[in-house]
Order: C-alpha cells, then structure tokens, then sequence
C-alpha cells in the first residue's frame, strides 16, 4: 500500500501521474475547489490553516484503515493551506484499487473522516475586492501577530517590531522542491519525516559473544550457527543451544540474551558460561524509534546530523526550500576595490564581502555588480542583468554614503516593478532601511554603513530569508549584561553590537563592543549578537536583563 | 510542555502557542485548570475543543507531561 500525503502553500498541481503500479485498473480523482461563497456571502478566497504534523499524521492514518477496510492498492492526498482563491483546488485526492467501486467508496468515506478529525480550518474568508497578494499570515505552522493591523503609509517610520512582522508577513514562503540529499545541505525541510519503519528493525547484539534463550539455566550449551554484523539468519533456538554473534549481528529470533564473550570458556564449538550478567546486551528491535515517529519536523534546517537521519531512514529526496536566487548591488562613487588605496573622500568597499560572507550560511546562487551613482547609467547596466521578475528571489541593494542614495534605490526599485512596504525605521544604526515586493520577490536598500548594513542585514534580511526559505525568522532571548553598555539616550530604539557567550550559571552573558557611529567596522569581526535598547534608555548597568538577537549568521 | 492554539483559539487567547512547565504531570482536569486561569477566554470554547498529545486525539486518562507538544483542536472544517 502506497500512501503520499502533503501540505503544500502553494497551488495543487493541474496534472499528477498515477502511481506506477501493475495491478491497478482504476484510478480515481478527486479534487475540492473553493466556492464563490461563503455563509452566504460572495468570497473572493478562503484562508485554511493546518496543524501541519497532526494533518499529515491524521490523514496518512485514515487512508492506511480505509485503503485495509476497501482493499486499495495506493493512495495520494494533497491538502492545500493559506489563502487559496476561488476554483482553485483546497484538497485533491487520488486512488487506485483494482475496480472502480473500491475506490469511490473509499474516497467518500475519506473526505467525511477528513472533515471530522483532521486539524485542518478554514480561517477566514477574503470578501470581492480583497487584495490577495497581501496574505496576513501564509505558512506551515508559523503564525504571524499583529493579525488585521492597518497598514501604515510607507513613509511612515516603523518600530523595529513592526518593520519584523511586516517582513515576515510579506514573505510568504517560496514553493517547495525535492532535492537528492547530496544538495538537500543548509536548506529548510519542508515537510515532517517520520520514521518508515522500528529502528533497529530487529533485535541486534551489542557485544561480541553468544545469544541463548533468555531463562536458559543450561550449562553447556552447543554452537549452532555463527552470525556477522551482515547476516540475516532467522532460526527458533531451544534450550542448550547457542549462536555466536557479533557486534552489531542481527539475532536469529527474540526472548533472547547475549553473554559476552569474556564471560565464557569455549571448548570446540561448546561454550560453558562462566559468568551470567543480568544485562541482556541487546539493543532491542524499535528501541531507537518507533516506525511512523516524527524524526525531523517541517521548518527544520538540515545540517550534517540531519542529512544523515535522512540517509539512516532511506529518504533520499526530500521536500526542501529552493535553492535562492540572490542578486547585490553595491552603489556609490566614492567606494573603491578594495585593493586599492583611497584618495581623501574614498573608502573601500566592504559590503560586497559582508554580503558575500553573510550569504556563505544558506545555499544560494549570488550574483553581485556595482553600480554607478548616476541613475541613467546605473538603469543601462542593471537592463544588461536581464533582471526579469522570474529571474530572482532577492534583491539587495547597498547604498552609497551619499544624500541622495536613498531615492536612488528607491527609483531603482520601482523601475523593477517593486511596491515599496516602507522605507525608514525607528531605529540606531539603519535609520533607512527600504523594503519592497513584487509578487513573491523581496527587495532591501540597506544603508550603507558598514555597520548600519550589519545590523539591517540581520534582523531585516534574515527574517526575510527565514521566511522565503520556510524556516524560523530570527527571535530575540534574554540576557545578562556582563558590562556596562555606555550610552546617551536616544530617542531611536538601538541594536547594540554585542558578544554573547553562555555564562557559568548557564545564562547569556553579553559584553557590548565598542561603538562610536555607524560607519564604525572594528566592532564587526567581534559582534556574534546585538543587544536591544529601549528608546531614550541611555547607560545599562552590568547585570541588567536585556533582549538580544543571536546572530546566526556569524 | 508547548501548548498551540489554532483557528478561533488563536484569538480568544492572543497567540499561537505558549509554553508551561508544570512540576508533575497533568491529567485532563489539572491541565485545563491551568489553561483557563491563565486564558479564561477558553472557557466558552472548552465544551467543543478536543486535546492532542503529541500529534494525536489524547485519551480520556491521558498524562500530559513536560516532554508533550499539546494542541487544542477547534472543529475542525478541511477539504
């Protein structure tokens, strides 16, 4: 019995193939599209939300019984979740059986088992007119707050909060792939992976030594057969008889014991236990995990440890975050290479390989040029990126130190097709900060101070980064000052560049760097967290519990 | 233990999930004494809520410990 079963957030496929199976004669087809109303109302979308893991587990579990109960040979349910617009499809449904009655009865009983059990809503419905391409909350177990507030006019300044969730709610995540484990590093799992079956799958021997029953009061015992860590050689041993195993070996049946081999005197092929331990030396058959046990949840990031879980459980494509297409504009006439050395009025850029560095943590494909300050010729050669709205995924921009760097970028946007969500925050350093989307796309101009740029990029593009990718957008934790953090109040909130490291008393302890503007860099190679400061708050004393952001990209 | 909410729940308690970390474990009754003092919006909604441990339906005598994700379930309306 073959079941599949997805949440996705984005649109069901319009064709998807029947499983590959001899036996079948029937294969039936069902999918639930969203009607044009709604208790009565005319809607223009249905939100849904899922509890992912639990719907995903409910529906693989009512498809096993009925597929048992109606003879069916392989199944495949897709429920989609997010705003979905009228007609489109919310559930599809495929079934094979060998006849046709088989199937349909299952699938009627299917979808009202689904709409008892499965933890799956229809959130809310988008009146005509709503504006669909702004989805409050769209994702897989994520939730955004700040539900329903208005948008504020983009020249409005943001607080930091605000700037945060409205990334995260103009970022919905990008359509997932299947990429072959060998790719699948550093992205975003997008789908939970439960164990396909025990594991170990059968009782295996932790010691070199010899399996007896395990209330064998025998003495001598006659060796029977001999077992490598390879050898799959099931056979009921009785009373007196004995199976000489190795590490790792499977065993040959249950309720057995293995007695090391230090124990034992062996004499030809008898053995005589010299010593009985009450340890069984057995790790025993789905004592690691039980078959259908979540291993890795949707949102997971796959490093080394996970790959390898993926290997052990056989999956070898899993359904991961895309690869991202990045492009960085670096602009201003005053930066030079840095190989050369600035005249008076120059400085050497450092923002292409802060990016650059920045970027090393998740697999993207980045492509960077910089750009002349004059608008004309900047348009001339960003046309030569052939930068077609299917073409990227995100896009930087950083801005020169000069006055007009802003309505530059701004421009630049805009010529791109982007809708500009806002352009200034409350906040010291990356007072302008600019944010804009087109469709899934997402566009920053990050001021250009090195140390502005450092800032913005963390909690502004990695949010935004989380986000498009499916994974956690960055959270702040609570600390300890370890030092005074000298300060005059401001009447901005900051981000304060800042080392954290896990104090005796396992709590964070933070020790603010030094830092004088925003144009500052020396701080940069140290700063591993950015420690938050209150609007006019001024000096915070050592010892002070204080909100930071860990830097996960450093 | 990690307790979510979903659907209307999300409303009538402000947020998504919260996390308790209750010295014992709970039976049905002491876990929904502790929902309710800290949310009494959940009171009106109890009557049609139903409880999963760790990813499934929880039984009338289930124990939910520190080491459990608890959801609250509105009904439900997929499909």
């Amino acid at each position: 019995m073959e079941i599949e079963v997805q949440l996705t957030n984005g649109p069901i496929a319009g064709k998807i193939s029947p499983p590959r199976l001899a036996a079948h004669g029937a294969w039936l087809e069902f999918r639930g599209a969203v009607r044009d109303e709604e208790n009565g109302e005319k809607i223009s979308a249905l939100e849904y939300e899922a509890y992912p893991e639990m719907a995903v587990r409910e529906i693989r579990r009512i498809l096993e019984s009925l597929a048992l109960k109606h003879l069916c040979l392989a199944a495949k349910a897709i429920h989609r979740v997010g705003i979905i617009p009228v007609g489109e499809a919310a559930i599809y449904v495929g079934i094979a059986s060998r006849h046709r009655a088989e199937a349909i009865a299952l699938l009627g009983e299917f979808m009202s088992q689904l709409k008892q059990g499965v933890p799956i809503w229809k959130r809310r419905a988008l009146p005509v007119g709503a504006r669909l391409s702004q989805p409050q909350h769209v994702g897989m177990g994520e939730h955004v707050g700040n539900i329903g507030r208005a948008a504020a006019g983009t020249t409005a300044l943001r607080s930091l909060d605000e700037a945060m969730s409205e990334i995260i709610s103009r970022c919905p995540p990008l359509p997932a792939v299947r990429a072959p484990l060998a790719e699948a590093f550093g992205r975003v799992l997008r789908e939970t992976i439960c164990a396909p079956e025990d594991l170990p799958p059968v009782d295996r021997s932790t010691r070199d030594g010899y399996a007896i029953l395990t209330n064998d009061d025998s003495e001598n015992f006659q060796i029977v057969d001999t077992l490598h860590a390879a050898d799959w050689k099931p056979r009921q041993l009785k009373s007196g008889e004995a199976v000489r195993v190795a590490t790792g070996a499977s065993l040959p049946c249950e309720n057995l014991r293995v007695v090391m081999q230090e124990n034992v005197e062996r004499t030809g092929d008898q053995i005589r236990i010299m010593r009985r331990e009450t340890a069984a030396n057995i790790s025993f058959h789905g004592e690691d995990l039980r078959a259908g046990e979540p291993l890795l949840r949707a949102g997971a990031k796959l490093d080394a440890g996970a790959l390898a879980l993926l290997a052990t459980a056989g999956n070898v494509n899993p359904l991961v975050s895309p690869r991202l297409r990045i492009v960085h504009f670096t602009t201003g006439d005053e930066i030079i290479p840095p190989d050369q050395t600035p005249r008076p009025g120059q400085i050497r850029d450092s923002n292409w390989f802060l990016i650059r560095g920045l970027l090393q943590y998740i697999p993207c494909d980045l492509t960077q040029a910089h750009l002349p300050e004059n608008f004309e010729q900047a348009k001339c050669l960003v046309s030569t990126f052939s930068l077609e709205p299917s073409a990227f995924d995100l896009l930087l921009v950083s801005g020169g130190a000069s006055v007009g760097e802003k309505d530059f970028t701004r421009a630049l946007l805009e010529m791109l097709g982007f809708e500009i969500v806002f352009s200034q925050i409350n906040l010291r350093p990356g007072r302008p900060l600019i944010f804009g989307v087109n469709g899934s796309r997402a566009a920053f101009g990050l001021p250009g101070n090195p140390l502005s740029h450092f800032v913005c990029f963390h909690f502004a593009v990695a949010t935004a980064l989380a986000r498009l990718t499916g994974g956690e957008p960055p959270k702040f934790l609570r600390g300890q000052l370890a030092e005074k953090l000298d300060d005059k109040p401001c009447p901005r909130e900051t981000l304060w560049p800042a080392k954290w490291e896990i104090g005796p008393d396992a709590t964070a302890r933070l020790r603010p760097l030094a830092w004088a503007n925003s144009g500052n860099v020396a701080c940069l190679a140290l700063a591993n967290a950015l420690v938050r400061v209150p609007a006019n708050r001024g000096s915070v004393e050592t010892g002070a519990e204080v909100d930071f952001l860990p830097l996960k990209y450093s | 233990m990690r307790i979510l909410f979903f659907a209307q729940l999300k409303d009538a308690t402000g947020c998504d999930a919260v996390d308790f970390a209750p010295p014992s474990p709970l039976n049905r009754e002491q876990l929904w004494a502790m929902l309710l003092e800290k949310f009494p919006g959940l009171r009106e909604h109890r009557g049609n809520v139903r409880l999963t441990r760790n990813w499934e339906y929880a039984d009338a005598d289930a124990q939910f410990t520190n080491a459990d994700e608890v959801a609250l379930i509105p009904p439900v309306s997929g499909g």
